[in-house]
């Protein structure tokens, strides 16, 4: 049973493992993604299973993905790796899972998040707009796709 | 044993890219600087935890300080006779492992009667993201047997009961209240999808023996932050982040004995999210309420502390008699998590402050029920992770328990000026 288990797990990771794949995000990780999106728009959701809202918010995001090509959209987790199943599960379940997907991973989550915004105070789903210069408008509470096309569609305008 | 497969195959998940990384890097010598090493570092430290450090502390009629913790799925509770220097041997609450929730805004609670029962509640996650009941025990041996596990909601469906909270009167009534989503599956069903959770109470007058039927104290509170319960000489009241009109997650009082849900705080916090940030209530000897509380709302953000004149809450329809909010702490080292506790006219307030690097922990004293304060004293920093301050206070004493990665478990007694 067990081996079965971890069979499958490895299995699972092999093939995702280019997209898909649940990165450690890190005090400079950030960093990483913003120079990933060099000169272009990105949208940066953070959520957590542990969040009532977040799910609704999984669910605009995996509309919004599956009728916008490539969706310039990075989903952290604020939740750990031992919640790897059922993040996996989640974000599988709103069709998010070939995005670019991380999870917290500090032993101190708070520096994580003082890292991304000394003022964000942890509430969930928090989400950073950042455009063409990477000045970006923060977020608390759920987005909804019309916010979010809005502002994607003003980002193609170049304003 | 389905844990240590879920263990297992969490670590799988997790090294598996991670061990890739470390291979392309095993030809370098890596500084201890190095981002991957540090990552990787970070990775097993989380996925590690068997002790979460979020605990509940109390204490008993003798000024004895009750500690109860989670270690390895098990609920275990001691106790310290000379102010947290020595523990006895932990009991185990819990007679089989289960998933005790305990993580920042959810910790088991424990309080001590005077007549030495202890009174322990918690939260057991079940098998779905949110899902939870209710658990409470108790012991009439002073600590050394507990009674088996009771599970508190009586509805028993798969769905979220947590966040809760506990209170003894000290003559047989023992309290336990919690957010309960079972409003959404029933005929109550509010228009607005975020509202439909709501306080529920289970109440007993034998001392814990028997609780009655669950009652429903208010619809429609915030669904993922920390309860507050007191018992003043007129009865347990509660303190729950609540949802205001359609949306403003501001703070309310109820007295379980069925008065009416009162607002507490104006800050007009609208949020279509989860604050994961609650508050805390303390009664004095004079039946006056004390309250602590987070908020980022359009009035005002941070922590704050005011006091609530002594009335009738089971029926006031008059304005209550509130102080002006009191800001806390600074804003600018995220203050936050603060807490609140009350013995005769002292009343003690903490929270918790994070510069970036390092968590701080600090106290603040009134001893004219919450009229004048002394100065806010910081008491202590932590290197690593840290659990909230729990303030614990009688006549004797001042103390604040603070759960330390680095540090361990530090009882820390706050500096008092000999009235």
């Amino acid at each position: 049973m067990r081996r079965a288990c971890l069979a499958v797990l490895l299995a699972l990771a092999a093939a995702t493992s280019s997209a898909g794949e649940l990165r450690p995000f890190t005090t400079d990780s950030l960093a990483a993604i913003r120079q990933q999106f060099a000169g272009r728009p990105f949208i940066l959701t953070l959520w957590s299973l542990t969040c009532h809202h977040c799910a609704k918010e999984l669910q605009t995001l995996g509309k919004l993905a599956s009728s916008e090509r490539n969706l310039p959209l990075v989903i952290v987790s604020t939740d750990t790796s031992d919640d790897a199943r059922e993040l996996r599960a989640a974000l599988k379940r709103h069709g998010l899972d070939r995005l670019d997907t991380w999870v917290f991973a500090d032993a101190v989550p708070e520096r994580l998040r003082y890292a991304i915004d000394p003022s964000w105070r942890g509430e969930l789903p928090r989400s950073y707009l950042f455009d063409v210069a990477h000045r970006r408008e923060a977020h608390s509470g759920l987005l909804n796709e019309a916010q979010l096309k809005g502002w994607l569609n003003r980002q193609r305008a170049g304003g | 044993m389905r844990w240590s497969i879920r263990l297992a195959s969490a670590l799988a998940i997790a090294s598996l890219p991670l061990s890739a990384t470390a291979q392309q890097h095993a030809g370098h010598a890596a500084g201890p600087d190095d981002a991957e090493v540090r990552r990787q570092r970070a990775w097993d430290e989380r996925v590690a935890i068997a002790s979460p450090l979020s605990v509940g502390a109390a204490l008993d009629a003798r000024g004895h300080l009750w500690l109860a913790r989670v270690e390895n799925r098990h609920l275990r509770v001691s106790h310290s006779a000379d102010g947290g220097r020595s523990f006895s041997d932990p009991v185990a609450v819990t007679p089989q492992p289960e998933a005790v929730t305990a993580d920042a805004e959810n910790r088991p609670k424990i309080a001590v009667g005077a007549d030495g029962s202890v009174h322990v509640s918690w939260t057991q996650s079940l098998g779905k993201p949110m899902s939870a009941y209710i658990r409470y025990a108790r012991s009439t041996d002073g600590g050394r047997t507990f009674s088996p596990p009771a599970i508190l909601n009586d509805d028993r469906q798969m769905i979220s009961h947590r966040f809760d909270a506990l209170a003894v009167e000290g003559r047989g009534r023992v309290a336990v209240v919690w957010l309960d989503a079972r409003s959404r599956s029933g005929k109550t069903v509010n228009k607005s999808p975020q509202t439909d959770v709501g306080l529920y109470a289970a109440v007993s007058e034998d001392g814990g023996e028997n609780f009655g039927k669950n009652r429903r104290v208010a619809d429609h509170s915030c669904q993922c932050c920390r309860t507050g319960l007191t018992w003043t000489s007129a009865g347990p009241i509660a303190f729950w982040r609540h949802v205001f009109g359609r949306n403003i997650r501001d703070f309310a009082i109820a007295d379980l004995n069925g008065g009416p849900v009162l607002r507490v705080t104006d800050d007009e916090w609208e949020i279509d999210g989860c604050p994961h940030h609650g508050g805390g209530i303390a009664a004095d000897g004079r039946g006056n309420l004390h309250i602590a509380w987070f908020t980022n709302g359009k009035k005002r953000k941070g922590i704050f502390y005011r006091r609530v004149a002594q009335t009738d809450f089971s029926k006031s329809a008059a304005p209550l008699d509130m102080s002006v909010p009191l800001a806390l702490g600074e804003p600018a080292r995220q203050a936050g998590h603060p807490a609140v506790a009350a013995s005769g006219d002292r009343v003690l307030l903490t929270w918790r402050e994070f510069d970036g690097q390092r968590f701080s922990a600090w106290a603040m004293l009134s001893q004219d029920a919450g009229q004048s304060w002394d100065a806010p004293q910081k008491i202590a920093e932590a290197a690593q992770q840290a659990d909230f301050t729990l303030p614990l206070l009688d006549a004797r004493q001042a103390l604040v328990v603070w759960n330390t990665a680095a540090e361990g478990l530090r009882v820390l007694p706050v500096a008092e000026a000999q009235p």
